[in-house]
């Protein structure tokens, strides 16, 4: 899954030029998609390595790093702000496999959100146009939501099915 | 030691965390001018804002020490005035003016103060409280009241600008022996915040300890000192001198500086503009 998600993102994604404003990215999926009862110290790992891979990739030079870490430290806070759930100590059955598929979306929505308005400032470092600026982060958001939505739902009836 | 060990492990994800965080956008930042100029800038601005924080509060408890230094001057001038005959010089005129006029006219004198520095560094920076909007640009000089000479303004915000100080690997300027007239270039060595490096002085230049060194530059008046000589030695080639100069400017204490403009100093570009293009 994650190498199927990291080559479309490098292959097709990144290959794509619809619009300068409208710059997809789905490999934050990774990231958000691993079980909520890992521990945080593993999912930071995890956004290291496919972080470093982005940058090495893309020649980010730390640019998908520094946006991607953040979401590994964030995720269970946005879960519960988005939808009031919480991971309990020592809860061992998977949280997403309790979770709506609305709510599911939700939650990604928001967090491809955080990572795409934390990508897209950093990379311009300048609020010089904010309008084209936000434009860009909804926009792109927007697509990423919609190009995950059936890799959410696969996945969701997977764990279910489970 | 055991609540120690109990508070590292609730805050070693944090800790690593931004240890990483920082590693990756240290590398991003460093990775072009652009997005090295665009956080330097981003970073000086709020490194000068709680700079100035601190300095004002500093600045506020030594206040009674610079209430006494000021009413010592203020009876010191006060004789002077009663010396010279009192209606002359009633009006108080601030430093920077008082320098403006003496000047002759194109040199502007811009008061300031520093709000950080480094003096421990190769490339060293000094912050001030002045910038753009107070009519600052690139390429001023700065000097101490004493008119000692500190560097040259290199970068500007609106209400910031950082000052290449004379301790930065990267600066230069020209120099004058005051005694005979003699011009050489003034380099940093990065060796001693204390000393600087006259080069390229003529062999007839005949240099000695004690000898007083200015500054020779489009960009500052006449008589602003660097320093003075401390030792030199004739190169190799017998071809030319090169002096250590002790730096008159104290860099490590500086608080209330001028920054200096020339007013005629574009005018001065445009005809150097011309000459390269020119030749």
């Amino acid at each position: 899954m994650t190498l199927m998600l990291l080559f479309l993102q490098i292959f097709i994604l990144d290959e794509l030029s619809i619009a300068l404003w409208l710059r997809p990215m789905l490999f934050p999926l990774i990231v958000l998609l691993l079980p909520m009862e890992w521990r945080t110290i593993w999912v930071m790992l995890i956004a290291l390595a496919v972080g470093m891979v982005m940058d090495l990739a893309q020649g980010g030079s730390g640019l998908y790093t520094a946006t991607l870490l953040p979401l590994a430290i964030m995720r269970s806070s946005i879960l519960f702000i988005t939808t009031r759930r919480s991971v309990e100590a020592g809860d061992q059955s998977s949280l997403f496999s309790r979770l709506s598929m609305r709510l599911m979306m939700i939650y990604v929505g928001a967090m491809l959100l955080v990572h795409h308005a934390l990508f897209f400032i950093l990379e311009r470092l300048s609020f010089a146009m904010p309008g084209m600026l936000i434009l860009t982060i909804v926009c792109s958001a927007l697509l990423s939501l919609i190009i995950a939505w059936p890799i959410v739902r696969f996945l969701g009836s997977k764990i279910h099915n489970k | 030691m055991h609540r120690l060990i109990e508070f590292i492990k609730r805050i070693y994800v944090l800790v690593i965390f931004l240890l990483v965080e920082g590693v990756a956008l240290w590398t991003y930042a460093s990775s072009s001018p652009y997005t090295e100029a665009k956080i330097l800038s981003r970073t000086t601005a709020v490194g000068g804002a709680i700079s100035n924080t601190i300095g004002s509060v500093e600045h506020f408890f030594s206040l009674p020490e610079t209430n006494r230094m000021l009413t010592a001057r203020v009876a010191e001038l006060s004789e002077q005035l009663e010396a010279v005959g009192g209606g002359e010089y009633s009006r108080v005129d601030t430093l920077a003016q008082g320098m403006s006029e003496r000047t002759g006219g194109h040199f502007r004198y811009h008061e300031a103060r520093v709000v950080s520095l480094t003096t421990n560094r190769l490339r060293n920076s000094i912050i001030l409280d002045k910038g753009s909007a107070d009519g600052i640009a690139k390429d001023m000089g700065v000097v101490t009241p004493k008119n000692e000479l500190v560097g040259y303004v290199v970068l500007c915000s609106d209400h910031y600008c950082v000052v290449q100080p004379m301790l930065s690997v990267e600066f230069s300027t020209g120099g004058r022996l005051v005694d005979n007239g003699h011009v050489c270039m003034i380099i940093w060595s990065g060796q001693s915040q204390y000393r600087v490096e006259a080069k390229d002085l003529s062999v007839y230049s005949e240099p000695h300890e004690g000898m007083v060194v200015e500054v020779r530059s489009e960009r500052l008046p006449e008589g602003v000192v660097i320093g003075t000589i401390e030792e030199y030695e004739l190169n190799s080639a017998k071809s030319a001198y090169s002096a250590v100069v002790n730096i008159a400017a104290d860099m490590s204490r500086l608080d209330n500086v001028l920054i200096v403009e020339n007013t005629h100093y574009g005018e001065l570009q445009e005809l150097q503009t011309q000459l390269e293009v020119n030749r």
